[in-house]
């Protein structure tokens, strides 16, 4: 049997853990507009649960272009990720808890996969949306896909996406998985 | 002899052609108006206020007949709103709608003349501001956190509240004396009854902030004289108001003769506290529906100074210790000290009581008079935050600068030209801030482009955080800049929108909750206007189309649920005379007989995106 995790390790890993826990609390992602008439910017803010910001007077500018209204119900995603991250930190307190080096590839392995599946899933939300527009909208408009991250500029708007704290979380939480390798490295 | 004729006639057709080409027609000799270039160019950098940045005062202007009230930014002079207040507004839907028609009770004009922001501690609080209809003895109160018109009032058994409005220190009392003294109730009574059966009534009348609701809590009788601009006590004087009387002679016509013949009027000293006191203790008449005290009767509430005649305003300095009168047609100012009157009055010292009320020896109430050389015509005292007053002086057309505590002259600068009032920045609160003084001019002949006999008034901006006044800008102001307090931006939050409230009566917020109910001949439509449409019944073939019957009484509710800041719809119906509108998350109801059959365009009236002009939908009216 393979030597056991040693402390430091464990606490990485549940320190991973708690990190991505918290990351519930926080916006993972954001999206900025700025215009003439809006010199204060407009929000576009993404926790895992839930839409913040000034979704409606963002809905009420899209439909001139025709794009489908944003609300929580247009994103099924944000009814089982606040379950998934927290299945994922258990998954990891679990492993911590095992003590099993072998082991050390799944939360590695999660993250990865989940990470990329996410992308995949934003860059499917934000092409349906900027593509599918409304062919009876007041404006027309060359379908577009906003970028995940940077910016970009649509009609008079200047928009600025970007990654937020709860994503930076997952990023600590991803480095916490790769210390057990290097803490782990000799023995 | 022949030779000097061509040469004396060269000469002569020389000094013709250069008379013609060169010489200065104006006639007489020139006035004194600033060409200092440099002078003007640091003035122009005081006013400018650039993009991006804000003015540091809010200026709130009333504005005479037209009823309205002006905001001001300043230093910049811009005119940032006209808030209707005792008149409709077309532009807003003041008046029209279902509320407002109400609050108007069928008046189409008002004479708006001080405006008294709310106070706490003797300071503008920003939160409300007061306002008197002279013509038609109402109060109006503007919320100043969407500087809307938040309530009306009449007041009965007055003659117009021109000595008003004035806030006691905290707000406890809006203050309106009368200026016309009237029988009771209005009712006939010959003028040679004037003395026994006119009466001049103070209101007081309280303010329920929370609910936004006006009540006449006393009335206070007085003699039939007329009272003009008056003050509120702070600190040590704090339970008192000071008023200015004048026709003391009881003159029932020609009053500008009749009026002015007694060498003295008087200047009146209420006790609010001790009144409001009697009155809890039942000691009031019912009249006409206002609990009416006459302190005459109740004694310890009412004294008069004697001062020089005619006084026009009074005011009390900043920390409460005096009260300063101004003699319109006696050109001085005299300032009275609040704590020698105080003391007359506990050691029972008068000179003689007129008309029921005691009178304190002028000459140990005065602290002192203050007569410039020249100055003609003092109105009305605003204060720095140095000890200094400002008077304004109608008749020579100057603001004069003193020293309250000896008299001294320190500086006159001319206006442009007979000067009301004027307002200083916080000028009279308790703590004033002494950084711009604006006289509010009557007259402003030559100073714009002409626009044919009658020229707009003016008001000018000075410059008084020196120890010289500087006479900075004028702008042009239409009719009639009356009176008008200046608070410091920071003082008034106003909000963004109006706050989604799901609860409240008539709204609707989603389209699919729109709809139009038939009760009878009643037609009542819950709709919304959003970026750019209107939906009255989000289920019918046309969600915008209204159709009713010819004779059917007509009820639009309509909210706008654009919560965005500015976005504000209009709702005009065409040849009806009716336009509204809905500010950003609020509901607006208007009423009406649909009596004309026939074919009616709606529109939105206030710009509001892009497709604005797409945002329309039909009335029509089937006929009979
Ligand atoms: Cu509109």
């Amino acid at each position: 049997m393979a030597k056991k995790l040693s402390a430091g390790s464990m606490a990485s890993l549940i320190g991973a853990a708690a990190l991505i826990f918290a990351s519930i609390k926080f916006p993972w992602w954001g999206m900025k507009f700025f215009a003439p008439q809006y010199p204060e910017g407009l929000d576009i803010i993404v926790y895992p649960s839930t839409l913040d910001g000034d979704i409606d007077i963002v809905n009420g500018l899209n439909h001139y272009i025709g794009m489908a209204e944003f609300s929580n119900e247009s994103f099924p995603e944000l009814q089982y990720l606040p379950g998934l991250i927290i299945g994922l930190a258990v998954i990891f307190i679990i492993i911590a808890l095992l003590r099993r080096k072998s082991l050390l590839f799944v939360p590695v392995g999660l993250l990865v996969v989940g990470g990329a599946l996410g992308i995949y899933d934003m860059n499917r939300w934000l092409t349906k949306f900027g593509t599918e527009l409304d062919p009876k909208a007041p404006i027309e408009l060359e379908p577009f896909v906003p970028p995940i991250i940077g910016e970009n500029i649509l009609a008079n708007f200047v928009t600025h996406s970007y990654f937020t704290t709860g994503s930076f979380l997952l990023g600590a939480a991803f480095l916490l998985t790769l210390l057990p390798f290097w803490l782990e490295r000799r023995k | 002899m022949k030779k000097w004729v061509p040469a004396a006639s060269g000469l002569l057709a020389g000094f013709m052609a250069a008379t013609v080409f060169f010489a200065d027609f104006s006639t007489g000799p020139k006035g004194t108006a600033s060409n200092d270039n440099n002078a003007n160019k640091s003035n122009a950098e005081k006013v400018y206020v650039p993009y991006g940045e804000l003015d540091e005062y809010y200026m709130l202007s009333s504005g005479g007949h037209s009823g309205q009230l002006f905001v001001y930014g300043l230093p910049s002079m811009r005119k940032i709103r006209t808030v209707p207040v005792f008149s409709p507004d077309p532009a807003t839907g003041y008046g029209f709608d279902t509320k407002t028609k109400e609050m108007l009770g069928g008046y189409t004009w008002g004479d708006f003349h001080h405006p008294a922001i709310s106070e706490t501690n003797g300071e503008y609080d920003g939160k409300f501001v007061f306002a008197n209809d002279v013509a038609n003895n109402r109060i109006g109160v503007v919320d100043l956190s969407n500087f809307h018109t938040a309530d009306i009032m009449e007041m009965p058994n007055m003659g117009g509240p021109h000595a008003g409005t004035f806030v006691t220190q905290n707000t406890e009392y809006i203050v309106m004396p009368t200026r016309f003294s009237v029988p009771i109730g209005k009712e006939y009574a010959p003028l040679d009854e004037f003395e026994e059966k006119y009466k001049g009534v103070v209101s007081m009348v309280t303010f329920d902030q929370e609910k936004k609701k006006l009540d006449m809590s006393y009335q206070i009788m007085l003699p039939p004289w007329s009272y003009d601009l008056s003050d509120a006590g702070k600190k040590v004087s704090g339970d008192w108001i000071v008023m200015t009387t004048y026709n003391t002679e009881f003159a029932t016509t020609n009053n500008e003769i009749n009026a002015s013949q007694n060498d003295r009027d008087y200047i009146v000293l209420l006790n609010w506290k001790e009144l409001e006191k009697k009155v809890a203790a039942g000691e009031y008449e019912e009249v006409n529906g206002a609990k009416m005290i006459d302190p005459r009767k109740h004694k310890g509430s009412i004294y008069a100074v004697p001062v020089a005649k005619s006084p026009h305003g009074v005011d009390v300095t900043p920390d409460g210790t005096r009260f300063i009168a101004s003699g319109k047609l006696a050109p001085l100012m005299t300032v009275f000290s609040f704590e020698k009157a105080f003391e007359a009055i506990k050691s029972g010292d008068f000179e003689t009581e007129k008309f029921g009320i005691p009178v304190l020896p002028y000459d140990k109430i005065v602290e002192r008079e203050v007569d410039p050389p020249g100055a003609l015509g003092p109105l009305h005292t605003q204060f720095d935050d140095r000890g200094n007053a400002y008077n304004t002086m109608f008749i020579s057309s100057e603001i004069v600068k003193w020293k309250i505590d000896t008299g001294e002259i320190l500086d006159r600068t001319p206006v442009h030209y007979s000067p009301g009032h004027s307002t200083a920045t916080e000028g009279d609160t308790a703590s004033p801030d002494g950084k711009w003084i604006v006289s509010l001019n009557k007259i402003a002949k030559d100073n714009f482009l002409s626009v044919g006999p009658s020229h707009p008034e003016s008001m000018e901006l000075i410059d008084i955080s020196g120890d010289k006044m500087s006479l900075t800008y004028t702008a042009p102001v239409d009719p009639e800049p009356h009176y008008a307090q200046t608070i410091h931006r920071d003082k008034i939050k106003t909000i963004k929108i109006y706050e989604k409230d799901e609860k409240r009566e008539h709204s609707v917020w989603k389209q699919e909750d729109t709809r139009i109910e038939r009760k009878g001949n009643e037609v009542h439509v819950y709709g919304i206007a959003m970026r750019s449409k209107f939906v009255f019944d989000a289920k019918a073939k046309r969600p915008d189309e209204i159709k009713v019957n010819q004779g059917d009484k007509v009820i639009i509710h309509l909210t706008n649920i654009d919560l965005d800041q500015d976005i504000t719809h209009g709702f005009g119906i065409m040849d009806h005379d009716l336009n509204y509108e809905v500010q950003p998350g609020q509901t607006s109801t208007i009423e009406f007989t649909a009596e004309k059959a026939g074919t009616f365009p709606i529109y939105c009236t206030n710009f509001c995106s892009a497709l604005h002009q797409e945002m329309s939908g039909y009335l029509l009216v089937e006929p009979k």
